[in-house]
């Protein structure tokens, strides 16, 4: 190892300065410094940088930080959790039939089995009567039974009629047969009316509860927005409370300093 | 899992904990080591007890990097959630002070990119002359510690124009004290470099003081 300094040898003299040098190396840099002026000023504006620096003190805020097991923590803020996290699983699962139900029946979604399968069709387009019957060539057997059944009942029904009603004109005869189906086929259609309702207004009130949901996300969603624009106003007047605290700290100093 | 909690300390206490070397004053009967081999058989409270000895170097560390009191907070409360979490890969080659004071300094590096800018001057140092009549010594006046501030605040400019490697490497020598040696194995460059560094960043502040109007031999002579 040389024990000689040079002038330029910028890396002994920061060793030197910070005094984590060499003991051999540190007499030769003082040795140099007494017959070198250029390099004793270099020394003495660094020592004075270097207690300049040591006024740059940082602020003493209280920290305290301390690793706490989560089990015996109960005041730590977190992040609140999504409303669909607070819901019980069971709930869940109960939200999503409905759902899914709530779509099957706005979908129009028809499941069937029949000889030829199982038959899923959606959508509120009657299918063509063609289409019909050629979709269900297997399900002839099972009904033709039932109608020859119903055909002779009918039959056995009529023919016991003449013999408790008496003969009337035939003019007059059919027009209470014709009020009776005609009664009929009207309890039908406000039955079916009334099924219709009930569906409709089923779905008004699923719609509702949806639209009441939506609504209600979206105010909570706004209100978020609001809190944020309320912190970022907090944040720019406090910024113009610093600014107006630096000024009349001037003021003070400037009032402080001597009168020339 | 584990939270980190922020409480708040008693004045008193506060006063004894407010320049970082009074931390050494503290519980000396235990090393380091023997608090990080505790808490890796799991007891949380000796690592609570080197987050005591080491949170006020580490914040002023941060500090003097980003030079912003809330991001410095910020890193400080990660570099000890990190250290915890990693304190089982923690192998005893380096002082527990150094591994945390890289994982601080990753930190902060980190911080930089992802905001890409310079380290700010931020204005704590403001002067409050409430705050200067409770601060002043029986010897002190007023108008040294105004000087003295605003002393602070020039030294924060300076050092926020420097290269990213020339202030860390003042900050970890100047203020932490470490060795030359220390700080090249944390910034992973040859000792050589380390001086080079300190240098030329000395040189830089002392050159941007003296454009600011300061004459370092005055500032030599009104400090001291």
């Amino acid at each position: 190892m040389s024990t000689h300094f040079h002038c330029d040898d910028t890396e002994t003299l920061v060793a030197y300065l910070y005094d984590d040098i060499d003991p051999v190396m540190r007499d030769a840099v003082a040795r140099h410094l007494t017959g070198c002026a250029r390099c004793r000023d270099e020394v003495a504006a660094l020592g004075g940088v270097r207690q300049v620096l040591s006024e740059w003190t940082p602020p003493s805020p209280a920290l305290r930080f301390t690793v706490v097991p989560e089990s015996a923590v109960s005041n730590v803020i977190r992040p609140p959790a999504s409303a669909w996290q607070t819901v019980p699983r069971w709930a869940q699962a109960i939200a999503a039939m409905l759902a899914l139900a709530v779509g099957a029946s706005v979908a129009n979604v028809q499941v069937r089995h029949d000889a030829g399968g199982w038959t899923v069709s959606t959508g509120w387009m009657t299918p063509a009567p063609g289409a019909t019957a050629a979709a269900a060539p297997g399900a002839e057997a099972a009904w033709r039974p039932a109608l020859a059944s119903l055909e002779e009942s009918l039959r056995r029904e009529f023919a016991a009629r003449p013999a408790l009603v008496a003969p009337v004109p035939e003019a007059t005869a059919a027009a209470p047969a014709a009020a009776s189906d005609s009664a009929e086929t009207l309890a039908r259609v406000r039955a079916l009316i009334d099924a219709s309702e009930k569906r409709q207004q089923q779905e008004l009130a699923l719609r509702l509860t949806q639209f009441v949901r939506d609504v209600e996300l979206q105010r909570r969603a706004d209100l978020v927005k609001i809190n944020q624009g309320l912190g970022q106003l907090e944040g720019r007047t406090g910024a113009e409370v610093e600014r107006q605290r630096e000024a009349i700290n001037y003021l003070i100093r400037a009032g402080l300093r001597p009168q020339q | 899992m584990l939270g980190l909690d922020i409480v708040e300390p008693s004045a008193a206490a506060e006063r004894t904990r407010r320049e970082g070397a009074t931390f050494t004053v503290q519980a000396l009967t235990i090393t380091d080591e023997e608090l990080v081999a505790r808490s890796m058989d799991g007891d949380v409270e000796s690592f609570n007890q080197l987050i005591k000895r080491w949170e006020r170097p580490i914040y002023a560390l941060a500090y003097r990097t980003l030079g912003r009191e809330e991001d410095a907070r910020d890193v400080c409360q990660e570099t000890f959630l990190r250290a915890y979490r990693a304190i089982n890969g923690f192998k005893g080659q380096a002082k527990f002070s150094s591994w945390l004071y890289r994982i601080a300094l990753n930190l902060c590096r980190d911080w930089m990119r992802k905001q890409r800018r310079q380290p700010v001057v931020q204005m704590p140092e403001d002067v409050d002359i409430t705050e200067l009549a409770s601060e002043q010594g029986p010897v002190e006046s007023i108008e040294t510690l105004v000087a003295r501030k605003e002393l602070g605040r020039a030294v924060a400019i300076a050092m926020a124009a420097l290269p990213e490697e020339q202030r860390t490497a003042i900050v970890l020598k100047e203020y932490h004290g470490l060795t030359f040696q220390e700080i090249a194995d944390m910034q992973g460059c040859p000792l050589s470099t380390v001086k080079t560094r300190l240098y030329q960043g000395l040189s830089v502040v002392r050159r941007q003081l003296e454009q600011g109007g300061m004459s370092v031999a005055d500032i030599r002579g009104d400090a001291s």
